[in-house]
């Protein structure tokens, strides 16, 4: 039901908001109005004003004549037709809301565009620099236009029309003008602080209407293009008004006051429903999907999100000049104006930022060099230059968007303003217009000359490791990727092995093969030939390529079992320290000897349930994060491979990546046949992929908010500045935001990612990502503009911490808590006025939210308890759930399921949308289904499936077990479709390897380990299902509502 | 009766060097929190009088039992018991990767515990003085005391 509701209410919605539309048009000038005060019309909108004024109010203009006669009556009837009319209907209560402020004005104004009468005139009177002038008195006039456009939209008749009812109507009855022209008053004079809160929201749901703002730039005109909407090429603008209009300072606490109420408050107000109503049923269509539980839920109906992660558009829609969501996305694009907003808001306000995201080709960040004028940054708050800053005194000054401070702008970097108060030079200037940029450092951003690539081995020669195939294919696979190690010819690498000595190789490049020394002194560390263990690649090539050859069949024989762990560790980090790099761990057993060593103290079921369960998924030794600590240090990242069959103690282990922005890879019993490419793909991906070095990042913000916490793989350096010694695409931070201020007097958050890098090529970069939020008044608001992906993200986040700290029921308790309270928030918005009594109600943004939150308890680190996953495969993705960028998150929160047997015995393409609800119902015993959460793929036969199909993609193995049998690829089409549909899967995200498990239906316990567990809406073992799942969310809500 | 003064005043310069040792822990956090000073120097320091402190700590604590003043003894078991199970838990230490997940804990507790020393350097005081009046030799020799523990604690502030 959910589902299907949404897209009607929209409609309903939409003609509501045009108008808004109209408004936002009139917001650039807000903007403008608001920052400089008086340099309104010089607005950025790059594009050119003429054209812009022309279309737009011409077209009204020759419509005027026609508007006149018409008048009220019209106007009422168009506003009618479209289905928000009820809501019209009532808008005149509306007005009651805005009464002081925008009253007064209207009252003069009106009058006079009646008697102008010529509604022409109206139209020419707004484009002309008698706009400006009137400023502070026009505000009615756009009010009149605003209404009349929503209506001219719905009713789809000509726009001549409705601005004259609309004029006629709204002078008298103002009240019904304002809520919808509330646009427009912006644009002019005081009340534009108030519109401009209220736009950015209305502005969320038709993008449609941006467009059509930028034309706008006319103070007077916002009205009739909002009404015309056609000229949107000038999208751009939009974002660039929005953003500019930081200024307004005055009217905006009461100007939020209007958007909110309008939509959602508007209710309480009787009569005031007109607009607020409105918004409200669609709302209630849209966004809150009723699904009544009482008579046993439809299970069918349940909002799923098989279309992927959706990333949320209307903010970028507002902002253009954002940075693109796959590097930043907030928990809410609406900041909450208060604590109070933000305490009732019960979700994490914050944001999820990847800053080395990979981008489409055509989308690169593109680099800026300020050779000559040294980096443009604020003198106060360090912000640095980006697209929301706005130029004054002929180009002579720039203010800082987020401290709003006037900086001079440097003699080299100085540019004339045009007559709109742009740059001439803008094009040329990628910092001035685009979200993303990435500035080359000069030497002032060094401590220390930018160091090389390095790569540090640090392996495991152990039986085990032996014996398991990993020396071998590992070996193998870091040899294939010398060619392809970033920072070519700087790249330096070395290697240390270990058992229950150390042995360290010499690579000097005069050698021919690698000089082994053993040091047995575990207790007294020191390094032979400090100068030669770590060499550079390309001049060590054929010595280090020696020694790969070599490794294995040097450790073939060897039958120590020990592990001298720590003490290699510490031979690393000498051997390291000096540059720092990356630093691989190849890990088989338990650490065992010497310091560092840990205790099999293994997964004890008496302790599940009681209160040191935590210290389980602890580091059991202080040894790994002091380590870790001064790994951080000195530049030096860490990434763990672990392999054993046994209890490693991932949790003492994975504390090296964690605090040292590295990644856990785990896999249980690792064995070279089966495991070979998984292992060989994701060591290449590790050892290849661009890697930025010695980094920190910190992440600023306007006044009034502030970062709080971080979560992710990281150390702080200071109370907001993340130290990562290697960054790269794969990995994502969370943080949290908190209000300093108890009421933002803002209309515009703003936010900068600040990266401060060495990439392989040995450059110092600035990779900067700048974005812009609405300040919002209302709570109904910011649940509108909510994005599930960071939300969960954040929740998962934070639910792992408490993993750390608690009980994992406490955890799983406590993301059900957040959920619950949230909805409540929302139903507590809405349930009254629509007697929804029985039926469950939330935003449409955040329809998913009680899946994921389902799938989230779910989860590897959180599900069950002692016997639902070992120790170490919780710790293993707890480690890696905490780096993982949202999307990749979500899909492994709540998979793909697809079935591919239809497709195969055809001829059509296979569609790789066609995903299934993770249920067993969803499971025919005649098909043939691939599940992928993007770690591992898991096929699954069905007990009845066609023999032909099974012989086809397993030849003469089909009738075998199951788990000793892979998937390659045979001679025939069916062979290569399959394996055609898992390469697009594959490629689809590089970033792991999917190793393919082929299972059975009813094969027991493979069926139930790879598959049903994973079936996060079916009831398994304690956990609930998703039905069973919503119930209790609906039950706990209804409490205490 | 002449050890008695001299104890008060051993007591006091214990308390003193206690409210010292803890001023400079929270003077640590609060350079964290400026950015003054770095995690890692902030857990080493910090670190390196933690134990001290809890060693006097229970020291004047035991004392206190020693001598038979059961009221004050009563009075600086809690702190102790809280210093005991801190460092029976081990969580004492300073963590360095997680400094500032605990720092405005750990500001709480360093500020509740120095209200908890300053009540304690009051009553100290007071006992101090009065075990003074007894002895005409000790209260002209105390002031002098006190203004060279002041120096001192100031000192290494």
């Amino acid at each position: 039901m959910g589902t299907e509701n949404p897209n009607r209410p929209n409609f309903p919605a939409r003609p509501a908001v045009t108008p808004f539309a109209a408004q936002q048009s009139a917001t650039p000038f807000l903007s403008s109005g608001s920052v400089v005060g008086s340099e309104a019309p010089p607005f950025r909108p790059v594009s050119t004003a003429s054209s812009q004024f022309s279309t737009p109010p011409f077209s009204a203009g020759s419509e005027g004549p026609a508007f006149r006669p018409p008048p009220t009556s019209r106007s009422n009837e168009l506003v009618r037709p479209p289905p928000p009319s009820a809501s019209y209907g009532p808008p005149s209560s509306g007005f009651q809301h805005f009464p002081s402020p925008q009253m007064p004005s209207t009252g003069q104004l009106p009058p006079p565009r009646t008697s102008f009468t010529g509604q022409p005139v109206v139209p020419m009177q707004t484009r002309p620099p008698p706009g400006h002038v009137s400023l502070p008195s026009q505000p009615q006039p756009p009010s009149v236009p605003m209404g009349s456009p929503p209506q001219s939209i719905k009713t789809g008749q000509p726009n001549m029309n409705i601005p004259l009812s609309a004029d006629q109507h709204f002078l008298p009855s103002r009240p019904n003008a304002q809520a919808s022209s509330p646009p427009m008053g912006p644009s002019y004079a005081t009340p534009r602080g108030t519109f401009q809160s209220a736009f950015p929201g209305y502005a969320n749901m038709q993008p449609n209407s941006v467009a059509q703002a930028p034309t706008m730039q006319p103070s007077s005109f916002p009205l009739q293009q909002g009404n015309y909407g056609p000229p949107a090429p000038s999208t751009p603008f939009l974002s660039q008004q929005r953003g500019y209009t930081p200024g307004p300072p005055m009217s905006t606490p009461s100007g939020l006051y209007t958007g909110t109420q309008m939509q959602q408050h508007g209710i309480a107000p009787p009569l005031a429903n007109s607009q607020g109503l409105a918004e409200d049923f669609s709302s209630l269509s849209l966004g809150s999907v009723p699904g009544s539980f009482d008579a046993g839920v439809d299970v069918a109906a349940l909002p799923r999100p098989l279309g992927g992660d959706v990333e949320p558009k209307t903010f970028a829609e507002m902002y253009p000049m954002n940075c693109s969501s796959r590097f930043l996305r907030l928990t809410t694009s609406g900041i909450p104006n208060s604590q109070s907003l933000a305490s009732r808001w019960h979700l994490p306000v914050g944001a999820v930022v990847c800053p080395l995201a990979e981008t489409p080709a055509g989308e690169e960040v593109p680099v800026v060099n300020f050779a000559t004028t040294g980096i443009i940054r604020c003198r106060r708050c360090r912000t640095y230059v980006n697209p929301y800053v706005t130029f004054t005194d002929h180009g002579r000054k720039w203010r800082c968007n987020i401290c709003s401070l006037l900086n001079d702008v440097p003699s080299d970097y100085f540019a004339h303003l045009d007559a709109s108060g742009i740059r001439v030079d803008m094009d040329q200037r990628p910092e001035l217009t685009k979200g993303s940029v990435e500035f080359i450092a000069p030497a002032e951003y060094m401590v220390r000359p930018p160091m090389p690539p390095l790569y540090f081995f640090l392996i495991d020669v152990s039986a085990s490791a032996v014996q398991s195939g990993m020396l071998e294919v590992m070996s193998q696979t870091i040899k294939s990727c010398l060619d392809d190690l970033p920072g070519y010819p700087r790249t330096q690498i070395g290697f240390i092995t270990y058992d229950s000595t150390i042995h360290f190789y010499n690579m000097k490049s005069s050698l021919m093969q690698p000089q082994m020394m053993v040091v047995s002194d575990l207790d007294d560390i020191f390094i032979p030939l400090p100068d030669d263990l770590l060499v550079n690649l390309s001049e060590s090539r054929s010595v280090v390529e020696a020694f790969l050859d070599s490794l294995p069949s040097m450790f073939q024989n060897n039958m120590n079992v020990e592990s001298a762990f720590g003490p290699a560790l510490k031979a690393a980090f000498m051997v390291m320290s000096q540059l720092g790099g990356k630093l691989l761990i190849f890990q088989n057993t338990l650490p065992s000897f010497g310091v560092g060593r840990l205790r099999l103290r293994g997964d004890d079921i008496r302790v599940y349930g009681t209160d040191k369960e935590h210290i389980l998924r602890l580091p059991e030794d202080p040894f790994y994060k002091q380590m870790a600590a001064d790994f951080t240090k000195h530049q030096i990242a860490v990434n763990v491979y672990a392999f054993s069959d046994k209890y490693t103690d991932i949790a003492s282990l994975g504390s090296l990546a964690k605090y040292t922005g590295g990644q856990v890879y785990y896999y249980p019993n690792f064995q070279s046949s089966i495991h070979k490419d998984k292992l060989r793909h994701e060591l290449a991906r590790d050892l290849t992929r661009e890697t930025a070095w010695e980094a920190v990042m910190r992440i600023r913000c306007g006044k009034g908010v502030r970062f709080t916490t971080y979560h992710g793989n990281f150390m702080l350096r200071s109370t907001d500045l993340i130290a990562l010694p290697a960054v790269d695409c794969d990995k994502a931070y969370a943080a949290q935001l908190s209000l300093e201020e108890t009421l933002l007097t803002t209309q515009t958050v703003y936010f900068q990612v600040a990266l401060l890098y060495t990439s392989s090529s040995g450059e110092r970069r600035i990779r900067v990502h700048t974005a812009a939020a609405p300040v919002v008044a209302d709570l109904g608001e910011m649940y509108r503009l909510a994005d599930t992906g960071a939300i969960i993200s954040l929740f998962s986040r934070l639910a792992i911490e408490k993993t750390s700290s608690s009980k994992l029921e406490d955890a799983r308790n406590a993301v059900q808590l957040r959920i619950v309270k949230a909805l409540r928030e929302y139903r507590n918005l809405y349930a009254v006025q629509h007697r929804l009594t029985g039926r469950m109600i939330y935003p449409e943004s955040l329809k998913y939210l009680p899946l994921y939150g389902l799938a989230l308890n779910k989860s590897t680190p959180l599900r069950g308890g002692y016997a639902d996953a070992q120790l170490d495969e919780r710790c293993a993705a707890a480690y890696t759930m905490m780096a993982l960028p949202v999307k990749k998150l979500l899909k492994l929160l709540y998979p793909n399921l697809v079935r591919v047997d239809d497709s195969l015995v055809k001829t059509e393409e296979f569609d790789i949308s066609k995903r299934l609800p993770l249920t067993i119902g969803s499971l025919d015993t005649r098909g043939l289904y691939i599940f992928d959460d993007g770690f591992r793929f898991v096929v699954w036969f069905g007990r009845a499936i066609s023999p032909d199909i099974a012989q086809n993609l397993l030849g003469e193995d089909f009738a075998l077990d199951y788990s000793k049998v892979s998937l390659s690829q045979r001679d025939n089409e069916m062979s290569r479709k399959v394996m055609k549909i898992l390469n697009k899967y594959r490629e689809s995200d590089p970033s792991y390897f999917q190793l393919c498990h082929l299972v059975r239906q009813g094969e027991q316990p493979r069926e139930g380990f790879f598959l049903l567990t994973n079936l996060v809406e079916d009831q398994v073992g304690g956990s609930s299902g998703y039905a069973d799942w919503m119930l209790q969310l609906f039950r706990q809500i209804q409490q205490n509502a | 009766m002449a050890w008695d003064p001299i104890l008060w005043i051993v007591f006091s310069i214990m308390n003193i060097t206690l409210l010292g040792l803890n001023f400079y822990q929270f003077l640590g956090f609060s350079d964290l929190e400026a950015d003054y000073l770095n995690p890692y120097e902030l857990s080493s320091r910090v670190n390196s009088v933690i134990v001290p402190e809890y060693l006097l700590q229970g020291a004047f604590c035991i004392l206190f039992l020693v001598t038979g003043h059961w009221f004050m003894f009563l009075l600086s078991l809690p702190p102790a018991y809280y210093n005991l199970t801190r460092y029976l838990s081990q969580q004492h230490r300073i963590d360095v990767t997680e400094v500032f997940r605990v720092l405005n804990a750990e500001k709480k507790t360093r500020i509740i515990k120095l209200g908890v020393y300053i009540v304690f350097f009051g009553l100290v005081i007071t006992r101090t003085v009065c075990a003074g009046t007894f002895s005409a030799m000790l209260s002209f020799l105390f002031p002098n005391n006190e203004e060279l523990d002041f120096r001192t604690s100031v000192l290494e502030f």
